[in-house]
């Protein structure tokens, strides 16, 4: 492995080209409210929500318009002033269709009006879960997990370090980057309430070393808090995955099939940090979020505040429109994210980027029997046996695939990445988890 | 907007560039190039006849085997250029073409391609035609090892090929291509010398062995001579120099796994010192290097495990010293790597990978048994 000095997690890992400076150095601008949008009532992992509106009503903005009862869910709210349309279902950025409620937007949008709440200091560990939870916070990296759930470690499993990441470490994205070197104060502040949240002891973000404005940034924001620190760490990918970061931060290994805080660890991203700095300071709930539009496929590459429920279509417009022809459009980032057929999906909470890839990024070739040059074992972050999944799903045998690490694999693309064979491991991991899933029913 | 012409394949949407079968056949074959140069230095142009006829063998063997297996023909990606090369490198420098051709064949037809072709072959196909040869009638021929800079005094460019000739001693007499019997000496390898105790450190003794003009007055080979290849061989082991040259790009290039070489050669030289036998020889008179770092580390027939490949290195390290000094042959190399070749199917099978973040690091992964017990309980 090269090694650059910074810290890192153990095995594994690629070098992809960044591509981060087509947009690193552009400031956030708003984008464009479309006039229909298109809010799935479902963007998390968890308990779906039913809808509180029905066609017809107006909404404001920051209302709240689907709920559940479940602990594990979070709500929905409505990204501007309109009128509901109808709710019904659309297709979703990864395909599967979802309820969603359609809203009309006015033409004129009045500002967010802050509800001043506690002040910031005297908001106790309930208040802020509470907060998060009213919000309809997510995980805004990708999964979607809902934060106030996240901000409930089981009481036997005390919390020693709240972890940010700042790695940001799928290609082309730069949302996070930009966050961090324009909001540095929200972010330190927004730390410190996840602390107070899970009674932690430190707080750390820990940023990739290409980032080093940032770094500088974040550096004078925690100067004066002696609990806070910036961990500079390697440019790597996956250096911003759950496990690896934890890994890199603190060096310790989350066992396999065990949560963070079995090792005394929270991750939050930068993006929901933000989100929960704005919702304990202003009651803004999560309708909103800064995402990276770019790629060669895109005219004028920038970071955006969009709305959630925006198709994307609205926001390759904004960024001057496509060149040419490209091959993909990819929600989220190009190692994890999906391919859409068309640009109609709208932006959820959990949506980090749209990438448009133009034909000569694009390698794919047919599939060759694996020749076992060991690339995609000695490149896996998790050290399972990406090859034999994949012989092993071949066969239909869903032991061996568990046996070879199936249910380890968190589909970071690193094993396809550098596979000379082209073998789509991804793909038939997807396919080894659902199996399993039902044996195990 | 194009949106009817947008991809939808699963993510990763990105592959590392360069990174084929094609680019790392291609590396071998550039990795193999200074061994090749010094070889036709030292042996003349008919190197280039036995890799050529190698090499063209290997090609059409894998284009008729896989239209009569009716699988795709994939000449492309160069595998069979390298196997023919590896193989000829493995033949001493006047094997008769006809015999490479039948070699060549049986690596790329039968040891590739009958036993599923790239990926699926156990046994390094080039190996697996060499000690068939060995083993086989055809075993005089490419036994016999002619002595560095013969061609001084045949040409050049003469072809040679070994023949056999019941009625001198030895049986074997090189002929040109016209039949006619050409003026070359067999010469002893160093590893031969060694084998009949000709070079132990108390025992050089007698004439200096036919032909071996290479040896020194001392009656060992120079060290330089064993090293840079002025010395009686197979094609491919000729110069470690070269080969040398060659690994240290494959290993820049991350081509190859050091882990593989660096365990066999520690292995090998561990035994050695500690059985008190000379080094020097042992490392640069034989195949050992071009088995080390072209052989051993092939993709397909080496373990995918770090562990898993640990363990084969040094076996293999071991298995080359167990049989030069205990059994009847001066080689070893192509037999250790072979059998280590079968044993890679129960190292990937058995031998566990710890996966990120496992407390316990079990050394073997649960064996079937336990798996159906395992899920017998999860079904009651
Ligand atoms: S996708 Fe899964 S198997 Fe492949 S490298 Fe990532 S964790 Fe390993
Ligand atoms: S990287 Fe591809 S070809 Fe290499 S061992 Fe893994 S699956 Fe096989």
């Amino acid at each position: 492995m090269r090694k650059t000095g910074f810290k890192t997690f153990r095995r594994g890992g690629i070098h992809p080209l960044y591509n981060k400076e087509l947009c690193s150095g552009k400031a956030i601008a708003r984008a464009p409210i479309p006039s229909r949008l298109m809010v799935p009532l479902r963007q998390h992992i968890g308990a779906p929500n039913e809808p509180l509106v029905s066609p017809g009503d107006r909404v404001a903005v920051g209302q709240k318009i689907g709920d559940a009862d479940a602990f594990v869910s979070a709500p929905v709210h409505s990204p501007v002033a309109g009128i509901v349309d109808a709710i019904e279902d659309i297709k979703s950025f990864n395909g599967e269709t979802v309820t969603g409620v359609i809203i009309a937007a006015d033409a004129e949008q009045p500002p967010f009006e802050a509800r001043q709440g506690k002040p910031l200091d005297e908001l106790t560990a309930e208040d802020i879960r509470e907060i998060a939870g009213e919000a309809g916070l997510v995980g805004m990296g990708g999964a979607a997990f809902p934060t106030r759930v996240k901000l409930s470690p089981p009481e036997d499993k005390p919390i020693e370090s709240v972890i940010i990441n700042g790695c940001e470490c799928e290609p082309f994205l730069t949302c996070d980057h930009r966050l961090m070197v324009e909001r540095p104060d929200d972010l330190v502040q927004a730390l410190e309430l996840m602390i107070r949240a899970v009674g932690a002891d430190r707080g750390i973000i820990g940023v990739e070393a290409n980032k080093m404005d940032a770094v500088e940034k974040l550096r004078a924001a925690v100067s004066d808090r002696p609990n806070l620190d910036v961990e500079v760490l390697e440019v790597k990918y996956p250096e911003g995955a759950e496990k690896q970061l934890i890994s890199a931060v603190t060096g310790r290994e989350v066992p396999p099939g065990n949560l963070p805080s079995e090792v005394g660890c929270l991750v939050q991203n930068v993006g929901t940090a933000i989100a929960l700095y704005e919702a304990a300071s202003a009651g803004k709930p999560l309708y909103e979020r800064v995402l990276t539009v770019t790629g060669p496929g895109v005219k004028e590459p920038g970071n955006l505040i969009v709305k959630v429920g925006t198709p994307i279509s609205i926001l390759i417009e904004a960024c001057g429109g496509l060149t040419g022809d490209p091959a993909k459009v990819i929600i989220g980032g190009p190692m994890t994210g999906w391919a859409q057929e068309d640009l109609d999906a709208p932006v959820v909470k959990g949506t980090s980027g749209v990438v448009a890839l133009t034909p000569e990024l694009i390698d794919i070739r047919e599939e060759h029997a694996c020749v076992r040059c060991t690339k995609c074992v000695e490149a896996c972050p998790m050290s399972v046996m990406p090859n034999f999944i994949v012989e092993a799903v071949q066969n239909g045998d869903w032991e061996k695939a568990e046996l070879w690490g199936a249910l380890d694999c968190f589909e970071c693309g690193c094993c396809t990445f550098t596979c000379p064979a082209y073998i789509p491991h991804v793909e038939y991991v997807r396919k080894a988890k659902a199996e399993i899933a039902t044996l195990k029913g | 907007m194009a949106n009817n012409k947008l991809m939808t394949t699963v993510a990763p949407h990105l592959h590392e560039k360069g990174q084929t079968i094609e680019r790392a056949m291609r590396d071998v074959l550039l990795a193999l190039t200074p061994a090749v140069v010094i070889a036709i230095v030292v042996y003349g142009m008919n190197v280039v006849y036995i890799i050529a006829v190698s090499m063209i063998t290997a090609g059409l063997s894998e284009v008729v085997m896989r239209r009569l297996l009716r699988r795709k023909v994939t000449l492309g990606d160069l595998s069979a250029m390298v196997t023919g090369l590896i193989f000829a490198f493995l033949l001493p420098p006047t094997t008769p073409l006809w015999v490479v051709a039948i070699g060549a064949f049986l690596a790329v037809g039968v040891a590739k391609e009958l036993f599923g072709g790239l990926g699926k072959n156990v046994f390094n196909p080039a190996l697996l035609a060499r000690v068939a040869l060995m083993i086989s009638p055809l075993a005089l021929y490419t036994t016999k090892f002619v002595e560095p800079f013969y061609w001084r005094s045949v040409g050049f460019f003469t072809p040679v090929a070994t023949s056999i000739d019941n009625s001198v001693v030895g049986r074997v007499v090189y002929k040109g291509l016209a039949g006619n019997n050409v003026d070359a000496v067999t010469s002893a390898t160093p590893l031969s010398l060694l084998k009949s105790g000709r070079l132990l450190v108390d025992t050089v003794a007698g004439a200096t062995p036919v032909g071996a003009t290479w040896v020194t007055d001392a009656g060992r080979p120079s060290f330089w001579s064993t090293f840079l290849g002025f010395k009686s061989g197979c094609i491919g082991e000729v110069c470690i120099l070269a080969l040398l040259i060659g690994a240290a790009y494959l290993l820049y290039r991350r081509t190859i796994d050091w882990r593989i070489p660096a365990g066999i050669i520690g292995a090998f030289l561990a035994v050695m010192l500690v059985t008190w036998n000379h080094p020097i020889y042992q490392l640069f008179g034989g195949g050992l290097f071009l088995g080390a770092f072209f052989m051993a580390t092939d993709w397909v027939t080496s373990p995918m495990t770090r562990r898993g490949k640990w363990i084969y290195a040094v076996g293999i390290g071991v298995s080359i010293a167990l049989i030069r000094l205990l059994g009847p042959l001066p080689e070893g190399v192509a037999i250790a790597i072979l059998q280590w070749n079968v044993l890679t199917l129960l190292i990937d099978r058995y031998i566990a990978e710890p996966k990120f973040g496992e407390v316990k690091k079990p050394w073997f992964n649960r064996l079937p048994v336990f798996q159906k017990r395992k899920s017998a309980e999860g079904e009651t």
